[in-house]
């Protein structure tokens, strides 16, 4: 009872943040209920039990994706970007097929996991560790081509950042 | 559920509340005075400011949080491989993820060099 | 496992305490740190408000609550406020998975009519499951009473004290990140409870097929990885804004960093924050490194056994268990709270270029280091 009171009282917070970021026309507060939502996210993840999964949607989105966030919309001033954004015949086009896309990709995948799922096969592990133990045994064998392409992924971002910030034009525009 | 996520909820909700009962009781006992207008300007000191204070500030912060998530990430895959590195070992399999293992870090290894030389990571 | 009313209540109050004990450390830490610096620098420090200065606390926090409330008039109101009151937060949360001891057991007892009992006691706020991730997760938070603070208060100097202490929370929460890697490999466990049992007894591990014995040494886990601990703790001093570390404040450039507008409570706010995160760190070293709550040289057996002889068997004995290993966690506590405050009384600021060159060419290199030699040296003792 107290569970289930509990699980709609999380979806309701994740929910209305997300709205929020949606809705809410001042970037910085946007920013600041989506890192909401995120936190929401992982209290979710960690009422299922998945602690592990709940630590790394903390640590990453929202303790260092979200930061960056905030940090950016801190640094710049971006009412003019949200006035260029936010008119003009093509733009509103982009970003309703872009919705579109998003939506149907999220319908499409979440259908498929369905289709897949088969709950009778769903058990609770032990302990917490095991189930981390578990991950990581199927994340080094099967999947491990996926985990040596995410370094090259990892490392693409580095190479494109670090370019970007030294580009000229910019505050540090290429020193010497 | 209840009984992982109770007692983080609980304390998060009590550190919420204590903090906005305080704060409201403090903003009750203090003194009452007129702001006058010398005062609610932002303190600069002694000089009044004459910029906004969202000026151009250096994109370095940028970098160095995108570096960070990054980083992070290569750490946040090593924690799961930590838990299980003695299992495999114990099973036999030790050379093969310890290979693994090495193989992703000098990946990025090699971009934390690379961002080193491209002086990325120098302030001023 | 199910839990009953009393029960659930025993907890509830449980939270409270530690939540209270959190707040209550910081005037006693603020008297440490005003004493300790004045003996570091031969001055007298607060001696006249009651014996040794100890009611200047009280003193301290009348004076806080009587002070005028302040809002910038540039400032976000909403921001402004909320900043100081999330700055407790990752704390508080943090703390409530350290376990100080081990669990009391309570006999059943008799209570408004029904029996309840019999309870396992755990002193610690909730045994979380993966505490370090969960620790590492909450910590990483407490960028954004910062990032709030400097935005709230619409001040240049604000904003540039935030950035500033993001920036460098960011980049050495990365090399503590990267250093508790050796711990994990180590332990093979994220559980903190299970780490602290892996501590009983001498120096003993496998090499080669072969066991080794240093007999004169505890199994802590600072022998396994004297490096790994050098660099949680030097990152642990910076992720807590804290000499020689503290560029987000430096007085001399930033007039006050983040918290330049404020003042009052909601200064004292950021500081209960500042000092839950000495905890938190202080404790966590304690558990990764230095046994936890065990005592040296004395395994939970002969302790029991000693303390059978003055109480004999039964719940009196994980009481008194429970509180000789609180005592010897909070000695060592003590002790890792006072390296915090003489650092930062003896060791003057680095520059801002040299404190990022130490995160990022210094720490990060040889945290990686680290855990390249920790899981080389595992593959090579096991053979």
């Amino acid at each position: 009872m107290t569970s289930t009171v509990l699980f709609y009282l999380l979806q309701f917070l994740i929910l209305a943040s997300a709205l929020g970021v949606v809705l809410i026309p001042n970037p910085i507060y946007c920013a600041l209920m989506l890192a909401v939502s995120m936190i929401g996210i992982s209290a979710l993840f960690f009422s299922l039990e998945a602690y592990f999964v709940a630590g790394v949607q903390l640590i990453v989105y929202a303790g260092a994706v979200m930061v960056l966030f905030v940090m950016v919309i801190m640094l710049f001033n971006l009412k003019n970007e949200v006035v260029a954004f936010s008119k003009g015949l093509l733009s509103k086009v982009l970003k309703v097929s872009l919705s579109v896309l998003i939506f149907a990709l999220i319908a499409s995948s979440l259908s498929m996991s369905f289709a897949d799922l088969n709950s009778s096969q769903l058990q609770p592990y032990e302990s917490a560790m095991r189930s981390v133990k578990e991950l990581s045994a199927l994340l080094f064998t099967k999947y491990i081509f996926a985990f040596e392409a995410i370094s090259i992924l990892l490392i693409l971002v580095v190479v494109g950042a670090v370019s970007l910030a030294r580009a000229k034009g910019g505050t540090h525009a290429s020193d010497k | 559920m209840i009984y992982q996520l109770g007692p983080v909820l609980f304390m998060a909700t009590l550190s919420l509340l204590f903090g906005v009962v305080v704060l409201f009781l403090v903003s009750k006992v203090g003194p009452k005075l007129k702001p006058t207008k010398a005062k609610l300007e932002s303190y600069e000191s002694g000089i009044s400011g004459q910029q906004a204070s969202t000026t151009k500030v250096p994109v370095k912060f940028y970098l160095t949080a995108i570096l960070f998530i990054v980083f992070d990430i290569e750490a946040i895959f090593i924690y799961p491989w930590a838990a299980v590195f003695k299992d495999f070992l114990a099973e036999g399999y030790g050379s093969f993820i310890l290979i693994e293992m090495v193989v992703f870090m000098a990946t990025l290894v090699w971009g934390l060099f690379y961002i080193w030389k491209g002086k990325a990571l120098d302030w001023e | 496992m199910r839990m009953d009313a009393m029960e659930a209540a025993i907890n509830a109050l449980k939270l409270v305490v530690i939540f209270g004990m959190m707040i209550q450390a910081v005037p006693l830490l603020v008297w440490l740190e005003r004493r300790g610096s004045a003996f570091i620098q031969h001055r007298f420090g607060p001696n006249r408000v009651g014996p040794l200065g100890l009611l200047q606390l009280l003193a301290d926090a009348v004076k806080f609550i009587n002070k005028e409330e302040f809002v910038p008039g540039k400032g976000h109101r909403l921001l402004f406020f909320l900043a100081p009151i999330l700055a407790m937060m990752p704390g508080a949360l943090a703390v409530l998975a350290i376990p100080f001891s081990t669990p009391i057991e309570i006999a059943a007892f008799d209570f408004a009519g029904s029996t309840w009992g019999p309870y396992l006691l755990k002193v610690q706020g909730a045994d979380i499951p993966l505490g370090i991730i969960y620790i590492f997760g909450v910590s990483s938070l407490a960028t954004y009473p910062l990032l709030l603070a400097g935005w709230g208060s619409s001040n240049k100097f604000s904003l540039m004290g935030a950035l500033r202490a993001s920036a460098q929370m960011i980049s050495y929460e990365l090399a503590m990140g990267l250093a508790v890697v050796g711990v994990m490999i180590i332990y093979g466990t994220f559980y903190l409870n299970e780490m602290i049992d892996m501590q009983q007894g001498p120096m003993n591990f496998m090499f080669m097929g072969k066991e080794v014995i240093f007999p004169y040494l505890p199994n802590w886990g600072i022998f396994y990885q004297p490096l790994g601990f050098l660099l949680f703790l030097v990152c642990s001093y910076a992720e807590a804004n804290r000499l020689p570390f503290d560029l987000p404040e430096a007085e001399g450039e930033l007039v006050a960093g983040y918290h330049t507008e404020y003042g009052g409570f909601k200064m004292l706010m950021f500081f209960i924050g500042e000092y839950g995160h000495m905890i938190v760190s202080s404790s966590v070293v304690i558990i990764f490194y230095f046994g936890g709550y065990l005592i040296p040289f004395l395994s939970t057996e002969d302790l029991r056994q000693l303390l059978t002889g003055f109480v004999g068997e039964g719940a009196m004995l994980s009481l008194a268990t429970s509180l000789v290993y609180l005592l010897s966690f909070i000695i060592k506590l003590v002790i890792f709270l006072w390296v915090f405050i003489w650092v930062r009384w003896s060791l003057p600021r680095f520059r801002y270029d040299q404190l990022m060159d130490l995160g990022w060419k210094t720490m990060l290199p040889w945290g990686l280091l680290n855990t390249f030699v920790t899981m080389l040296l595992v593959y090579l003792a096991h053979g």
